[in-house]
């Protein structure tokens, strides 16, 4: 039993972490339909930004500062990627972020070269032990990165002003720009944020295992999640983050002895299995179309 | 300009312009057709660190050859590069490309990338009589009946798995083992040897793992691994990408199993990664570091470097080893064209005579046995020191 609560309890905590990364990607898709392929790029950058900053400050302070680097960095990408693109058919808009994914990976390799890179230090040491049950460190600030982030963005999308008007550009960027609402402002805020919210997974993922292009790699796992989570739902991205985490780490547990390498598709496997009852994932809107 | 004067400076550029044009096609035909040595490294994608520590070492072995060994025979070696981007249809159509541009009896050599890539290629390369080694160690590559033209320089994955259980065996005789490898070529290679030969030793596999080649969460695979009690966990497949993870999770839960890996997990990124968490790490490696200054060939190439201007930086294991394939393959040249055979068959000839030289002391022989070169060293992680120390003498593996 404790094995199966120390799996769960694992499985959760790196469900938190594939949640943050997730909320980022389905902020931007529900506030403009478009489907950033560059997240994982997202998360390297934040990475390196964390290293470059880890250099002359201890990590946590460096995690910090790397937020408002990062959200200027999605601005950034808004002003040169998207907002040239405003009004356009949603489809260029994510062809632009193939294209600025292969950018990017060419970019952060100049900028600071292919070699291995890892962090110095790490951050305050917040291991529980339950009895058996132990929750370490890193699992801990998952949770509490995560958790907080994600219900702060829930309450925010639906009760704040600025929430209003995302969805209020979400629902009709035209509509919005007709009303005087400041669509391309409220887009630059949406891709900052995401920006922000991927720098903090890839922070947290460069502290396991260093910086580098694997992280892309690691940022893959953002598109099963938000698929299952249903593309435009925050509170979704945590819900599904949560279940693909659990679901990989008890196929860890149990599955891949009986079928090796199971693990790895499981969290596709089970956004095959949602998608054919529900298509719009586990909680996405249904959308209606009269033709 | 009608009515000016030609100046004497004029007259003198002129001239020397004039003798530049005439001279230069007996110049051109003087010159020696270069040598050439292909190199197809992941310069781009997940590996771009070892692609670019390889360039690095091709590029000042090939200069040293030309600067201070006199080229190959008085011709130049010439280095060709091309990225894989450590994707075997990209590295395919880049050795095609290759292949077909380059002429035969001056493109004597390719060095490739990864065993998925090595092994897609391996028989075009047999057919094409092509002298070929790679990043890869795999076991498979090394078979001279199969693939005649392929040399592995350095011990196969399965050498490195067996220098590793001959020290659990003597360390611990009926030992419990876990294995965790990544989903891939690279990782499955030299499984089904470490089974045999763990029943051989009487050592009991308790474990077996399969993950991705990165991980995002080390704790299930470390929970199961402290559920099956293994004393000794045997890595295979990654390149510091998951075992930092897996050694951190194991200080995490209390799991003191002792970890270990072969060649491509020797890298002191590992431990700079992984933090004190590395300490103790058993890896097997059979070059020498940067650090090993009593080394002539690490000597070598620092002055080299420093000679050149170059970067004053520690260099990997990666480079080290490119820079050990460089100088070797450039030594067979020479023997090849020595022996008045500098032609792909005179250089698989010099190859597989090359038993006393020593690449400046970077491998401990270059007798090759069935096509590879069965000798490495172990040596352990110091996390205080952030580099791998030396733990045993030469391990003669064949």
């Amino acid at each position: 039993m404790s094995f199966f609560l120390q799996l769960l309890v694992a499985g959760i905590a790196t469900g938190a972490l594939y949640a943050l990364m997730a909320m980022g990607f389905v902020l931007v898709y529900r506030a403009t339909r478009v489907v950033n392929f560059a997240i994982g790029e997202f998360l390297l950058v934040g990475g390196y930004l964390t290293y470059t900053l880890n250099l002359v400050l201890p990590l946590p302070w460096a995690m910090v500062l790397t937020l408002p680097l990062a959200f200027a960095f999605g601005l950034l990408v808004e002003r040169g990627f998207v907002r040239p693109l405003l009004g356009r058919n949603v489809v260029a808009v994510i062809m632009a972020t193939i294209g600025l994914a292969l950018a990017l990976d060419g970019a952060t390799q100049l900028a600071w070269g292919p070699d291995q890179k890892y962090l110095e230090g790490q951050l305050p040491v917040l291991t529980l032990a339950l009895g058996e049950l132990i929750l370490p460190s890193r699992s801990v600030w998952s949770l509490l990165l995560a958790l907080p982030a994600a219900l702060a963005l829930v309450y925010a999308l639906k009760r704040s002003r600025y929430g209003v008007l995302v969805r209020a550009v979400a629902e009709s960027e035209v509509a919005a720009l007709a009303m005087k609402i400041p669509a391309p402002r409220i887009v630059a805020l949406v891709w900052g944020l995401s920006a922000a919210l991927a720098a903090v997974g890839g922070a947290l993922l460069a502290g396991l295992s260093g910086v580098g292009p694997h992280l892309i790699a690691m940022g893959l796992m953002v598109f099963p999640v938000a698929i299952l989570g249903g593309m435009d739902s925050v509170g979704g991205a945590l819900l599904a983050g949560m279940l693909v985490g659990v679901a990989e780490s008890l196929s860890r547990g149990y599955l891949e002895a009986l079928v090796p390498g199971i693990t790895e598709a499981t969290p596709f496997l089970i956004v095959l299995l949602v998608l054919l009852a529900r298509p719009y994932g586990l909680f996405g809107e249904r959308e209606i179309e009269r033709v | 300009m009608p009515g000016k004067k030609l100046t004497r400076r004029q007259l003198l550029k002129t001239g020397a312009a004039t003798a530049a044009v005439l001279a230069a096609p007996r110049w051109v035909r003087a010159q020696p057709r270069p040598v050439k040595l292909a190199v197809l490294l992941p310069l781009t994608g997940p590996f771009a660190f070892a692609g670019a520590a390889a360039l690095e070492a091709f590029q000042d072995a090939v200069g040293l050859v030309n600067d201070e060994l006199g080229g190959i025979a008085g011709r130049p070696l010439e280095l060709i590069v091309e990225d894989t981007g450590y994707d075997v249809a990209k590295g395919t159509a880049a050795f095609n490309r290759v292949v077909n541009r380059e002429r035969p009896d001056e493109l004597l050599f390719v060095y490739g990338d990864s065993t998925g890539l090595s092994k897609a290629l391996a028989p075009e390369i047999t057919r094409l009589g092509l002298p070929y080694t790679a990043t890869s160690y795999s076991g498979e590559l090394a078979d001279p009946e199969r693939y005649p033209t392929i040399y592995v320089f350095g011990p196969t994955y399965q050498d490195m798995m067996e220098a590793l259980l001959r020290e659990i065996a003597a360390r611990k005789p009926g030992a419990r083992i876990a294995l965790v490898y990544s989903n891939s070529e690279f990782g499955r290679d030299p499984i089904p040897y470490v089974k045999r030969r763990a029943a051989a030793l009487e050592l009991e596999i308790v474990a077996e793992e399969v993950t991705p080649l990165v991980l995002t969460d080390a704790g299930p695979v470390v929970l199961k691994l402290q559920r099956a009690r293994a004393d000794y966990v045997l890595t295979q497949g990654y390149v510091a990408t998951a075992e930092p993870a897996l050694l951190k999770a194991a200080r995490e839960f209390g799991f003191r199993a002792t970890f270990m890996g072969t060649y491509y997990s020797a890298s002191n990124a590992l431990i700079q990664r992984a933090g004190p968490a590395a300490d103790g790490f058993l890896a097997t490696y059979h070059n020498a570091y940067w650090y090993e200054v009593d080394v002539p060939g690490i000597r070598r190439a620092r002055a080299y470097r420093r000679q050149k201007g170059r970067p004053n930086k520690p260099m990997t294991t990666y480079y080290v080893g490119a820079f050990f394939v460089g100088l070797t393959v450039a030594e067979a040249m020479r023997r090849a064209a020595a022996a008045n055979r500098l032609s792909r068959e005179g250089v698989l000839e010099a190859l597989g005579n090359l038993a006393d030289y020593d690449a400046f002391g970077l491998i401990h022989s270059l007798r090759f046995v069935r096509h590879r070169l069965p000798y490495t060293k172990l040596y352990r992680a110091d996390a205080r020191a952030r580099r791998y120390v030396p733990y045993s003498d030469w391990i003669q593996l064949a």
